[in-house]
């Protein structure tokens, strides 16, 4: 059995079902990020394992120990929330302290490892500071040592970079993947930022409407959608709708423009729709990249980002957008210009709805 | 722009004059005991009286056991409505009104009916029963004030959040109430414990009614038989109140400086 074991867990708010059959199993020591929208019920997954929910079905284990008849504080689960939620009345010290005070571990021994905590997030010389004295990243790394200073078999984060602005999140996320590798603690992150995912598991559990849509790690999420939801929930993926011609030779076509697929369409019949998934940095409209494929479309827009140039095409009906590394021999192309977007065929997934 | 600062500070003398002049009147009348000279007679006449003593230190006894037998009714109460009955707030908030609408005089004789020495729990029957009825009786008149005090402080405060992260470093129920929830929320707890000592101080018809020797009865019987007491008991009732608000002041003043301790 994995180190924390999700089967079919289940959770019903009155006639609602926020959680659907959701199946996990997690190894020590791995990083595992919950990605999803608002609402799509990765928070309540991580307040199921931490113990603030009750699961409506399913089992829950941790380390081989079911973890449902436990009540929040006997799971020794370590937790991290969005709003910091130190406590206002105590000193960073006693902050970090109030695990091991609770657990009545010996002072000589709170002590130690609460300085050992504060080395670990850097803030050793703040130890005398109270929450509101401090800015919003050093108070969740507070929180951070808080959680990890009584030892928990799992460390649950729950959005712990909304509420920082974008320069301390990308910081304090690299700190946060830093201190679980160095302690290998196991680490389950639930964010809706997919980047914050992508950058920092070890595998990630995209989630809609209550159910995990794929679970793999970032190259896997990232490449190869397995849905429609995750190709347009993760990075900026083009949508495209196509006609299967000939299965047997994995032709579609898009538009009046006929196309051949490296991944079967042995399950479809000619004539189906299917929905094909290409990133806009698949494609280029340069001759010089390798290709084997390629569509050809009239320019509708092209936008000025720095350091790439967004271009977006009409084939068929269907928009796709494209990045052009910007340098001073590029020329944008303009609106209305037929142009021609090269690309492997294996770069053109077929995705499930 | 002139003008409009000319009629604010009109507004605010006649204001002050409304509140100021009756009390200067009471304190030059509660002066002039001795016939054509001021003196401080009443305040001597008042503070030598054993029955000003005891009176004021039976008050203050009860106010005391008030405030903490209120605090511990109201508090927690407070904090489960938010945290786990939040649909219940504005019925327990409706609840805790009641007192401001039922006079305190059906509550006693509630209570007289209800507890009279015939009854099941006869709690009149003895002068500590009666001394417990009256402190239930003052925590029910002062729960409008203490409980808005309380809730006020506990929005303060994310009590949800703070619960969890308390729960998940082990915490059990009672030292989440006392190490992380009542030091957050003491200013309102010193707020709603100054409110309950000035209703406490000046209540009559719940002691009265039940017999007990406090504060509120004493004024009323001085006032009733003598000129100049009467004024230096107002004075001092009104300078036990400026202390409390102003030590209330002193207090949330510095919490709004450092966080609770």
């Amino acid at each position: 059995m994995s180190f924390l074991a999700l089967n079919n867990i289940q959770k019903s708010f009155g006639p609602v079902q926020v959680v659907q059959n959701f199946n996990m199993n997690i190894e020590k020591g791995e990083f595992i990020s919950f990605l999803g929208p608002s609402g799509c019920g990765k928070t309540t997954v991580l307040r199921m394992i931490a113990g603030f929910e009750t699961p409506t079905g399913g089992t829950l284990y941790i380390n081989g120990k079911d973890q449902r008849p436990l009540k929040p504080n006997q799971r020794n689960i370590g937790m991290v929330f969005q709003a910091y939620a130190l406590f206002p009345n105590m000193t960073v010290y006693d902050n970090v302290a109030f695990g091991m005070k609770v657990a009545g571990a010996p002072k000589a021994e709170t002590d130690s490892r609460v300085k050992e905590m504060l080395g670990l997030i850097k803030l050793d010389h703040l130890a005398d500071r109270y929450p509101y004295q401090m800015s919003g990243g050093q108070q969740q790394r507070v929180a951070l040592a808080r959680a990890l200073a009584v030892k928990p078999q799992v460390l649950l984060l729950d959005e712990p970079l909304s509420a920082l602005d974008a320069k301390i999140r990308v910081s304090l996320r690299e700190e946060i993947r830093a201190i679980q590798r160095q302690l290998g603690i196991t680490t389950v992150f639930v964010t809706h930022d997919q980047e914050e995912a992508l950058s920092i598991s070890d595998r990630i559990v995209v989630m809609n409407a209550g159910k995990a849509d794929q679970i793999g790690t970032p190259f896997e999420i990232y490449n190869t959608p397995a849905t429609r939801f995750v190709a347009s929930f993760v990075g900026t993926l083009n949508l495209i709708e196509a006609e299967v011609i000939d299965p047997a030779s994995n032709c579609i076509r898009i538009g009046d423009q006929d196309i051949t697929l490296k991944q079967s369409l042995a399950s479809y019949n000619g004539g189906d729709k299917v929905s094909l998934a290409l990133r806009p940095e698949a494609g280029s409209l340069s001759e010089g990249i390798k290709s084997d494929t390629a569509l050809t479309g009239q320019v509708v827009s092209a936008h000025f980002l720095g350091s790439v140039i967004r271009t977006r095409m009409d084939v068929g009906g269907n928009v796709i957008s494209f990045d052009m590394f910007n340098s001073p021999g590029v020329t944008p192309p303009v609106a209305g210009e037929t142009v021609t977007l090269r690309f492997m065929a294996a770069d053109l997934l077929v995705i499930r709805d | 722009m002139k003008g409009s600062r000319i009629g604010a500070w009109i507004a605010v003398i006649v204001g002050a004059s409304y509140f100021i002049i009756p009390l200067l009147g009471t304190l030059e009348f509660s002066l002039r005991m001795r016939r054509g000279v001021y003196s401080i007679d009443a305040y001597a006449s008042v503070f030598t009286d054993p029955q000003f003593r005891a009176t004021f230190g039976y008050s203050m006894l009860m106010a005391l056991l008030t405030i903490v037998f209120g605090m511990l009714l109201v508090v927690p109460t407070a904090y489960w409505v938010r945290l786990r009955v939040p649909r219940m707030r504005p019925i327990v908030e409706f609840i805790t009104l009641l007192p401001l609408v039922i006079p305190a005089i059906v509550i006693v004789f509630g209570y007289l009916r209800m507890y009279n020495s015939s009854s099941v729990l006869p709690l009149t029957g003895n002068a500590m029963g009666t001394n417990i009825l009256l402190v239930f009786s003052y925590i029910t008149l002062s729960l409008p004030y203490v409980y808005r005090a309380v809730d006020t402080a506990m929005r303060a405060i994310d009590v949800r959040v703070l619960t969890e992260a308390a729960e998940s470093l082990g915490a059990s129920w009672t030292t989440i109430m006392f190490k992380c929830i009542f030091p957050n929320v003491m200013s309102g707890v010193l707020s709603g414990a100054f409110i309950t000592l000035a209703i406490v101080m000046g209540e009559f018809t719940m002691a009265a009614l039940l017999n007990r020797p406090a504060f509120g009865p004493y004024l009323q019987l001085v006032g009733a038989n003598k000129a100049y007491e009467p004024s230096a008991l107002a004075v001092i009732a009104f300078t036990i109140t400026w202390l409390s608000m102003g030590l209330l002041n002193l207090i949330s003043g510095a919490r709004r400086g450092a966080p609770a301790r």
